[in-house]
């Protein structure tokens, strides 16, 4: 029985008749839809891991100055300048945050060590041992440490205690080497995960030793690569920032540091993020174009298997909107279908691309993420559609005197 | 009955431009049928029966004079104005049955209902033409694929009736059935001529032809004997 619209119900009917036909040109559309969804929201749960990443030191500017000693082309520093902050400028940046926040100066270079007989390579960061639980946290997985570290003792990130299988209380040689003097300390604690940080402290495959063994290892004391404030009021980081600018940064051609927070490096990674997942849903968009072209290919064979037919419904009087209709519902329920699988399908195949190329899937739920399914279905029904237009038009065009003789 | 014709044909000729030239298939008709006439119209091959019967279903236009259905000259109207009068003012009835393979024999009947009220039929009406021409319930649930060519012409004529048209035209009715189905099948048109229809028809069979009132024969386009 007829329920609802007949053109509807009678493109229902032609689709079921060539089933097989009708669902090998939505295959198609499952592709794109999968392509597209899978690939928006891998990038969409990337992004989505950055900034959550991020906004954890969100409160945080890094003022630091190399690429600003650097200068431009022909720029030549001073004979004064050193490689880092010198002891003046954290002066001049400490009066400017004065109460609202906390100021930690960073060293930070790469340097070679050995656990437990294995030999590594990694950031090496110098940081009063008052500061580090400003900003850092323990793992007391791997036994019970401390973030009070004395002179003989280091802090190691995650993938490094993962990767040699650290325990509270090992041995580290830190040094190059080719060196012979490679000092031995204690591991004094392991370091929670930070992920991807705004704040230039990448301790996850790094370690952590107490300034002044770190100036008496590698010199340059005085000499910050990098000075963190934790600010207060996440609201007023940028009056801080422009404080901060407007006493260190006294000549504004040849800026002596560079201020940067989580914003700068959020809309940096965002947008080279944003550019990557833009770039490959448009590959996952070739495949509906392939998939328009299929569906356009079943369109025009079932036009021409119905010729008879559509000289039937012209000469009993349905009017050609009716018959461009109906055809314009076949189209979108190929649409429709090949959507639904994709849909379905994308939910799984995303599921598990996200789970393996991310490591978890606590954002592929977030509206941000899970709104590519939707919005590749609806792609995948509008090429479906405007692949069915010219066919329509086509039906329903037709001479209804040389349909009906049509064989 | 009004002393107006139905249709009227004046001075109608149609022409097809082909590549190989151009061929007349009607020279100046002139023809006017009479509300609940029952006209045969007869001719052999190529005289011009289909394309006379293409332009009283106003299935195309004439090439040169004037064709009026129901007082309407049809080249004076809009594609969708003929669409509407084919679908409410004639009823049609092929050689070939030519039924929507897609749908049950209920729903070919049902259909033009729905072309024109836009709503399934409610009032039964489609039930009760398929058991005037004789198809019970079971059958009418029947695609045309599984019913017999008398069954399917049957099937046709309800769907041809079932928007009260004034017109019915029959193109070969019988063609594609055996003599006794024909002759059953000429009994139900026959009738509906008594209920007041204007009958037209299509045909090589004299006997067919003998249960109109009018016959006109067409000879190379033109009516020859009226």
């Amino acid at each position: 029985m007829i329920n609802g619209d007949i053109f509807f119900n009678l493109s229902v009917r032609s689709v079921r008749l060539n089933f097989l036909r009708s669902l090998l040109a939505a295959i198609g559309i499952v592709i794109g839809v999968v392509a597209i969804s899978s690939m928006g929201m891998l990038g969409t749960n990337m992004q989505l891991e950055v900034k959550d990443q991020l906004s954890a030191s969100a409160n945080t500017i890094v003022i630091s100055s190399d690429a600003a000693r650097m200068g431009p082309p022909g720029f030549t520093p001073s004979s004064s300048s050193s490689s880092g902050i010198t002891k003046k400028e954290l002066t001049k940046i400490t009066s400017a945050v004065g109460t609202n926040g906390t100021v930690i100066p960073i060293y930070s270079t790469d340097g070679e060590f050995t656990i437990n007989s294995i030999a590594g390579r990694g950031s090496i960061y110098g940081i009063d041992s008052d500061d580090i639980s400003k900003f850092l946290k323990l793992n007391q997985t791997y036994g019970n440490g401390t973030l009070d570290i004395g002179l003989n003792e280091v802090l190691v990130g995650s993938e490094i205690a993962s990767e040699f299988n650290v325990k509270v209380g090992d041995r580290i040689r830190i040094g190059s080497f080719s060196s012979s003097s490679r000092p031995e300390l204690h591991i004094a604690g392991v370091l929670t995960s930070r992920g991807t940080v705004a704040d230039g402290v990448s301790t996850d495959s790094g370690i952590v030793v107490d300034s002044k063994w770190y100036t008496n290892q590698y010199g340059g004391e005085d000499e910050w690569s990098q000075v963190n404030v934790i600010v207060k009021n996440v609201d007023n980081i940028t009056g801080t920032e422009n404080l901060i600018d407007t006493k260190v940064n006294t000549n504004a051609k040849t800026p002596s540091v560079r201020i940067t927070d989580a914003t700068t490096q959020l809309e940096t990674e965002t947008s080279t993020l944003s550019t990557v997942t833009t770039f490959i849903m448009a590959i996952g968009g070739i495949s509906l174009l392939v998939a328009a072209v299929s569906i356009f290919n079943v369109m025009m064979m079932s036009v021409s298997e119905r010729i008879q037919e559509i000289g039937i419904l012209l000469s009993i009087g349905t009017e050609k909107g009716e018959v461009r209709r109906m055809f314009l519902y076949e189209a979108f329920i190929l649409g429709l279908l090949g959507a639904a699988i994709g849909g379905a399908s994308s939910l799984l195949i995303g599921y598990t691309v996200v789970e393996a190329m991310i490591g978890t899937t606590s954002y592929f739920f977030e509206p941000a993420s899970i709104m590519y399914v939707p919005a590749a279905m609806l792609i995948g029904i509008i090429v479906c559609v405007i692949s069915g237009v010219y066919p329509a038009w086509r039906a329903s065009n037709m001479d209804p005197i040389d349909a009906l003789r049509s064989e | 009955m009004t002393d107006t014709p139905i249709i009227q044909l004046e001075d109608v000729t149609k022409t097809y431009h082909l590549e190989s030239g151009d061929y007349t298939a009607l020279h100046h008709v002139n023809l006017s049928i009479m509300e609940n006439d029952f006209i045969a119209i007869m001719g052999p091959s190529g005289s011009g029966k289909s394309t006379m019967m293409n332009q009283l279903g106003i299935l195309d236009v004439p090439t040169s004079g004037n064709l009026y259905i129901a007082g309407k000259n049809v080249a004076e109207m809009s594609p969708l104005e003929r669409t509407h009068m084919r679908r409410d003012s004639i009823g049609y009835i092929f050689q070939k049955f030519y039924l929507i393979p897609l749908l049950s024999a209920y729903e070919n009947v049902e259909y033009p209902l729905i072309l024109k009220y836009k709503r399934r039929d409610t009032t039964g009406k489609a039930s009760s033409l398929l058991e005037a021409v004789g198809i019970g319930k079971e059958l009418s649930e029947h695609r045309p694929t599984q019913l017999s060519g008398g069954q399917q012409q049957r099937v046709a004529i309800a769907r041809a009736l079932v928007n009260d048209p004034k017109i019915l035209l029959c193109d070969e009715p019988t063609g594609n059935l055996d003599s006794k189905t024909g002759y059953q099948i000429m009994d139900i048109i026959c009738d509906l001529h008594t209920k007041g229809k204007t009958v037209i028809i299509v045909t090589h069979d004299e006997k067919i032809a003998e249960y109109a009132n009018r016959q006109i024969r067409l000879v190379d386009g033109r009516i020859a004997e009226s």
